[in-house]
């Protein structure tokens, strides 16, 4: 992708020393000087944000400047690709390195779930589904897992469409739904943060709004990072907003100011559909 | 549309050279180029399909004489009496059983006796009551075997003058047929009447009677008094002899009945001669008494290996696969996938030379270990048997079962693996819970085309199987697996270059290939359907 024109010296990024987040809302996340690689592939380049509890935070950028890449970085998904590696910095959840010697990526993935760009419920059943999180770590009590599964359900606002089809295949649901088991599934668990990767780019609009919505409900309760493509999504649901281009933050702050008052050029020329 | 257009097409029939849209010219056999590709690359599709018909069509035609040939020869077996001989036979083997019971305890005694020390010779006369009475339990049959050799040889008798008869006919046909009148004509042929002819054996039949009373006093008498052995703890088999002995009398009256009732002039039906094969326990050729083609001795026996080798390399081939598709590194990889790869390409012939020279020796060495001695089956002394084929088979079987069980686990959605992990599973879950489930009609696909696989080989099966005829005894249980066996390939291969062209044996072993075939066919038939099941419910 070429260099917006607005800013010819594209080079020179004001990179913000250390993008924080406003208001005094207790710090989650932190990211610091973070590189990482594919291979001898760089795809983060010196990456520092402070992310608040109880915030959506939308992560924007044209695509491949690294948004997934740096979400997928924060349950360690990243991992299980063969050839990554940290070089750099460090990203701590609760001030705990996530990238320490003695972190289980296992654990850590109870703590900091994750829906994906296309929904992907297992072939299973809607109950096995949703109760394949709390099976894992051992559950077999009958009574729990039904109640794990009515409130997940009930917070993904998909009760009242599957209550009575709880036993049929979850891929026989519609593309809005199946997304939103998804998100059941995760939520089923009791995560901290939650992971969004363009949740709602297979969608149609009305799923997509309900979706939203559901966003907004589970900011009550949980952290969320969201990926998009979509900048109207990323006004209407975000808080905050993180601007990315080629691997570097270009820009992080209140999504309001971002959208109408960007201090960076680049960012101006994104957010105004002018490149991306 | 201009003028002078319309005028042309109007003139001569052919529209304008501008517009010019008509097939090329050119033709090969009366098709045009394009068509002539169509039919290359058709025809050669097609071929397939032609030669599996033909394959069908082939063996349905060398197989489907087999069942008149077999009526004709169950005919035979009972016009000539054989089938009344084997009747009376049939309470000679029972009683041979019972003498062969006695003698087993007897074996048991002498091996508990020398535990407790006591050396040959004192057995020996401990064990003289006991020898004394078993002599004179075998001696019972004595009248009964008389008359059945007797009429063994009557019968044998009847059936080959009835079978040169037969002979002579064809003969008289093919020298008629030819025009020589006067080589016909010298050939007399002498009509064979069953009716009168069987009157040497169905006559015997108050003679019969006679002695089989005898007899069953005899036995009555017999197992009246038990002998007492000299080790306690054998009591309760003798008490077990007397009870299968009564079985046995309770059987005589209605043996007596058939006898009485039988007719060598009883129609022999279709559906006897079909179950005769198809759930005949003999395989018997070439016998001087009576051939019986009955393929349920090698269907066992190809049973048992397939059984013996898929035990074997379904674990390997689909716990190799799972390893090398979601836990080796790519370095494993490239060392794993074409050394089972290669496996398949070693000729099979080889593989049995490795299973004669090596394997079964070294199996029984194994068996022969005193630390294994609690295998059951352990130690044994055939060195060639149902375990050794099954051993090697499940080398062959392995390549195939891992190349496509790896397939199915590829073909499962990386997204699946993803979400697992996103939700805290481990490796070892997602692998048990997710991925395996996931490619499970694969995997079941995979195992079934190893199966067939298995079924269908011949080469080792021949060379390490033992080719004993025989169904392999299953009251001993699970050791039957290191009984010698005989297989539906073995015996096509090993007979095939022996038998008389269009003879019923010919056509036997043809049918046996007709089974083999429909099995093949189902196999792989279940495969695709599981497979394609699989493809829908992953979507
Ligand atoms: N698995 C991978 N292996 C190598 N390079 C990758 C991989 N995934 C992403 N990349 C590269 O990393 C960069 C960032 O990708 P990504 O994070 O997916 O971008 P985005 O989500 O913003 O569109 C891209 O240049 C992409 O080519
Ligand atoms: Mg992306």
């Amino acid at each position: 992708m070429d260099t917006p024109a607005a800013t010819p010296a594209s080079r020179t990024f004001n990179v913000p020393a250390t993008a924080s987040a406003a208001d005094g809302a207790q710090t989650l996340i932190e990211i610091d000087s973070f590189d990482f690689y594919y291979g001898a592939k760089q795809a983060l380049f010196d990456i520092n944000l402070r992310l608040a509890d109880k915030r959506v935070t939308a992560f924007i950028g044209p695509s491949g400047c690294g948004k997934s890449t740096l979400l997928r970085c924060l349950n360690r998904m990243n991992d299980l690709i063969d050839g990554t590696s940290v070089k750099r910095g460090n990203v701590k959840i609760r001030g705990i390195d996530i990238y320490g010697r003695d972190v289980d990526s296992i654990e850590l993935r109870k703590r900091v779930g994750m829906v994906f760009q296309k929904s992907n419920p297992f072939p299973k059943s809607i109950y096995e589904n949703i109760t394949y999180g709390l099976r894992i770590q051992g559950v077999k009590s009958k009574a729990r897992l039904d109640e794990v599964v009515e409130k997940s359900l009930r917070g993904a606002a998909l009760w009242d469409e599957v209550k009575d089809r709880l036993h049929e295949s979850g891929l026989g649901l519609s593309g809005g739904q199946q997304q939103r088991l998804c998100i059941a599934r995760t939520i089923a668990v009791e995560p901290e943060v939650i992971l969004m990767d363009e949740p709602c780019s297979a969608l149609d609009p009305i799923a997509t709004a309900k979706v939203e919505e559901l966003i907004h409900e589970l900011k009550k309760q949980f952290t969320i990072i969201i990926v998009t493509h979509s900048m109207q999504q990323a006004a209407r649901c975000s808080d905050q907003t993180a601007f990315f281009y080629m691997g570097k933050l270009v820009e992080f702050g209140e999504t309001r100011d971002i959208f109408m008052n960007p201090k960076n050029p680049q960012t101006e020329a994104y957010v105004s559909g002018r490149f991306g | 549309m201009p003028p002078d257009h319309t005028a042309a097409a109007d003139n001569t029939g052919t529209p304008s050279p501008i517009f010019a849209i008509q097939k090329a010219r050119t033709r090969f056999f009366g098709l045009t180029f394009d068509e002539t590709i169509r039919v290359f690359f058709g025809g050669n599709a097609f071929v397939a399909v032609i030669v599996l018909a033909l394959i069908t069509f082939f063996l349905f035609r060398e197989g489907s004489q087999f069942f008149g040939q077999n009526r004709d020869s169950l005919r035979t077996y009972r016009l000539a009496g054989l089938e009344y001989v084997d009747i009376i036979r049939q309470q000679e083997e029972d009683h041979t059983a019972l003498t062969r019971y006695l003698f087993d305890i007897r074996l048991k005694a002498v091996v508990k006796l020398t535990e407790e020390g006591v050396d040959a010779a004192e057995a020996k006369r401990r064990l003289a009551k006991f020898d004394d009475y078993a002599e004179r339990y075998g001696d019972t049959i004595v009248p009964v075997r008389g008359l059945v050799s007797e009429l063994t040889e009557v019968a044998t008798d009847i059936k080959t003058r009835y079978n040169e008869n037969e002979d002579y006919k064809v003969a008289r046909q093919q020298f008629l047929a030819s025009g020589m009148k006067a080589e016909a004509e010298a050939i007399v042929v002498k009509n064979l009447d069953f009716s009168r002819e069987i009157l040497a054996i169905t006559g015997t039949f108050p003679a019969y009677e006679q002695i089989n009373t005898e007899y069953a006093e005899a036995l009555k008498a017999a197992i009246a008094e038990l002998p007492v052995l000299p080790v306690p703890e054998l009591q309760p088999r003798l008490e077990r002899f007397r009870e299968l002995n009564r079985e046995y009398l309770a059987t005589f009256p209605t043996r007596t009945e058939l006898l009485k009732n039988w007719n060598n002039n009883a129609p022999v039906g279709w559906s006897e001669s079909f179950t005769q094969f198809i759930f005949g326990t003999r395989w018997l050729t070439a016998s001087f008494w009576q051939d019986w083609y009955g393929i349920i001795p090698l269907f066992v026996g190809s049973l048992m290996i397939s059984a013996i080798a898929l035990f074997i390399a379904v674990p390997l081939g689909v716990g190799a696969a799972i390893y090398v598709n979601q836990i080796a590194t790519p370095q494993e990889q490239k060392l794993i996938k074409p050394a089972i790869e290669f496996i398949s390409a070693i000729p099979s012939v080889v593989l049995g030379f490795f299973g004669i020279a090596v394997l079964g020796q070294a199996l029984r060495a194994l068996s022969q270990w005193e630390a294994l001695s609690w295998v059951p089956g352990f130690p044994y002394s055939e060195r060639l048997n149902a375990l050794t084929a099954g051993c090697l088979l499940a080398l062959i079987a392995v390549p195939t079962i891992f190349t496509l069980a790896e397939d199915a686990i590829n073909n499962v959605p990386r997204a699946f693996k993803e979400a697992s992990f996103a939700l805290g599973a481990s490796r070892m879950q997602t692998i048990v819970r997710i991925i395996v489930p996931a490619a499970l009609s694969g995997i079941v696909s995979a195992v079934l085309l190893g199966l067939g696989r298995v079924m269908g080989e011949t080469m080792v099966v021949l060379l390490c199987a033992g080719n004993r005829i025989a169904i392999p005894d299953f009251t001993a249980g699970i050791t039957a697996f290191v009984q010698p066996v005989h297989t539906m390939t073995g015996i096509i291969a090993q007979e095939m270059g022996e038998v008389v062209r269009g003879g019923i044996h010919y056509r036997a072993l043809f049918v046996v290939g007709l089974v083999l075939f429909f099995i093949a066919l189902l196999l792989n038939f279940l495969a695709q359907k599981i497979v394609r099941k699989y493809r829908i419910s992953i979507g």
